[in-house]
């Protein structure tokens, strides 16, 4: 199709805008911590991995990263098992009141984050269950569902219901019939939300701070704690770990799905 | 019949013990409880949210006292009074409403065309690239980016730096309104485009062809052809960046300086400065309507878009 010049130029101009606008901090923060400076200067002072080494020595820093990891393994462990049946009762199955079953699970969604953060620390604090942080894996687990309940549930919809059928006449048990032909049909869904659950519980910042305490602080909690102080190129550097983590993720999810998937009408 | 034994692989029987003490506990598979069954894990941690907020109604009707920083043990609604009566609550709705008004309409006019191209354009290779440069910052977390723009931003920042290289003075350019919305506008954009995007991608491209060859111009052809068919998704990505942007918190508090608050900081505050729960909840509560509100008349003005119950649209 021929398009106008113009529209072209205006709407890659736009594009090209954002793509700087979406790509800068991530690039600074990546050239930040390859300062060889002791602050965070333009033009920088040099090429060096001297923050790298500094943060080895951090343990505060290192404890932070492996209480972040902690939570989002806790949080796939919830949330995948608990979401994949949930997107496979939905998209299989007629349930009654099926409307305001979905108002009820996407409340996640649609109470906003202070509040489920406020109301969870709340009903933690009653159970006495403060200052774990395996309530803190559940809380993402909850605020999140919605997404693993939706990757799930777009693919168990491709799913032929025949296939179950036909498992199920040759003999095969609902559990065989689950764990051989539903469960390898939903899988896409699975991995693609399992990503997204780890990822968005890593990075959960805001529903983490108000669970925490000061015993244990998770990286980004650390990382906001700091910079609120002064700016050293050891929290960029730390930082890079979550452009990694970032990085990782989007290959694998576009190795085993395809990013375009996103971009499919549903 | 020994043979057949020895041929019978041993997973086979573990499977066999399995379905056995499955169909001992639900026999037929569960029958017609079956989705409810699987639905139940996530109803339960749902639940938990559902709990979490009968929580801060509790606490939004009880008072403190400040003499001995304890609650009421009678409910009381003096702190929505306080809420409605004070001129910082309206400031701060105020600030967080117009704030998540300007983000939405600058967020989707820039997510349009940046979806729009990465839909349309012929190149797999560009497609992948405007897809990761939305990924990577959406998958990086907001604590991290708002870090970056402390870096470019800062007075001793990348800007101003280079600013001073060409002989012009610091610039303040954080720590101040248009940062916030700003660094919102940033945070939002991967969930506006990745809203967008399927919705255009259901405009089939003959339609615009269509248009075109009957002479609109682009802008025409916009204005009255992809604009109203993926309206649906403009409505879907404007409530989805508007609720988020109206509850944001780390973008105020970082790149606000503590000058900018939103509501969420205010109600942080209330919670961990001031220790006033009650106050804080009735806060939380004025919060939870105030959006509900805004997406509502969203709706009833412009329909509800993709949002008509998402989780299993068909």
């Amino acid at each position: 199709m021929n398009r106008s010049p113009t529209q072209t130029i205006v709407f890659w101009s736009v594009a090209i805008l954002c793509v700087v606008a979406l790509s800068a901090p991530t690039l600074v923060v990546l050239g930040a911590s390859f300062t060889a400076g002791n602050i965070i200067d333009f033009p920088p002072d040099g090429f060096s991995l001297k923050w790298y080494v500094a943060i080895l020595g951090e343990r505060d820093l290192q404890q932070a990263f492996l209480r972040s990891v902690i939570v989002a393994c806790i949080c796939v462990a919830v949330s995948v098992p608990t979401g994949t049946l949930a997107g496979i009762a939905l998209s299989k199955y007629q349930v009654k009141w099926a409307g305001a079953l979905q108002i009820y699970l996407l409340l996640p969604f649609t109470v906003p984050l202070i509040g489920s953060g406020i109301g969870l620390m709340l009903l933690f604090g009653e159970l006495r269950i403060l200052g774990s942080l395996w309530p803190i894996g559940i809380a993402t687990a909850v605020i999140n569902l919605p997404f693993m309940i939706w990757a799930v549930s777009s693919s168990a919809a491709s799913l032929d219901p025949d296939l179950e059928l036909a498992a199920q006449s040759c003999g095969a048990g609902p559990l065989q019939t689950f764990f051989n032909v539903t469960l390898p049909a939903v899988t896409p869904g699975v991995i693609t939300g399992a990503l997204l659950m780890f990822i968005l519980s890593l990075n959960e910042f805001l529903v983490s701070l108000l669970l925490v305490d000061a015993r244990i602080v998770t990286l980004p909690v650390q990382i906001y704690n700091s910079i609120r102080a002064i700016i050293t190129p050891d929290l960029a550097a730390v930082s890079v770990v979550f452009i990694a983590v970032a990085a990782l993720a989007i290959i694998i999810l576009d190795r085993i799905v395809g990013l375009e998937v996103f971009l499919k009408s549903k | 019949m020994r043979r057949y034994k020895t041929s019978y692989p041993i997973s086979w029987r573990f499977m066999d013990v399995l379905e056995a003490a499955f169909a001992l506990v639900l026999p037929r598979g569960g029958g017609r409880l079956t989705p409810y069954l699987l639905l139940t894990p996530a109803v339960l941690l749902v639940g938990t949210l559902a709990v979490g907020l009968l929580y801060i109604g509790d606490s939004s009707l009880r008072v403190l006292d400040r003499s001995t920083f304890l609650f009421s043990d009678y409910w009381t609604l003096e702190n929505y009074q306080r809420a409605f009566s004070e001129s910082f609550t309206a400031t701060i709705i105020w600030r967080s409403l117009a704030g998540a008004v300007i983000v939405t309409a600058v967020t989707l006019l820039l997510a349009f065309p940046y979806a729009y191209v990465m839909v349309r354009t012929s190149s797999a290779l560009l497609r992948k690239f405007l897809l990761v440069a939305l990924f990577l910052p959406f998958f990086i977390g907001q604590v991290v980016r708002a870090y970056g723009w402390l870096i470019i931003l800062g007075n001793q920042g990348i800007v101003n730096d280079a600013l001073a290289l060409v002989g012009v003075e610091p610039l303040r350019l954080l720590f101040n309104y248009p940062a916030v919305l700003f660094g919102l506008v940033q945070y939002m954009l991967p969930f506006g485009v990745l809203m967008l995007a399927p919705a255009l991608t259901a405009i089939p491209e003959d339609i615009e062809a269509a248009a075109t060859s009957l002479g609109a111009n682009w802008v025409r052809a916009l204005f009255h052809v992809v604009l109203p068919m993926a309206r649906p998704g403009l409505i879907g990505a404007g409530v989805v960046v508007l609720t988020l942007s109206l509850t944001d918190f780390a973008m105020p508090a970082i790149l606000g300086g503590g000058s900018q608050d939103f509501v969420a900081n205010a109600i942080y505050d209330q919670f961990f400065r001031t220790s006033d729960q009650g106050f804080g909840a009735s806060l939380t509560l004025i919060l939870i309507a105030v959006g509900s509100m805004t997406v509502g008349l969203v709706f009833a003005v412009f329909g509800a878009g993709t949002l008509a119950l998402g989780a299993n649209r068909k």
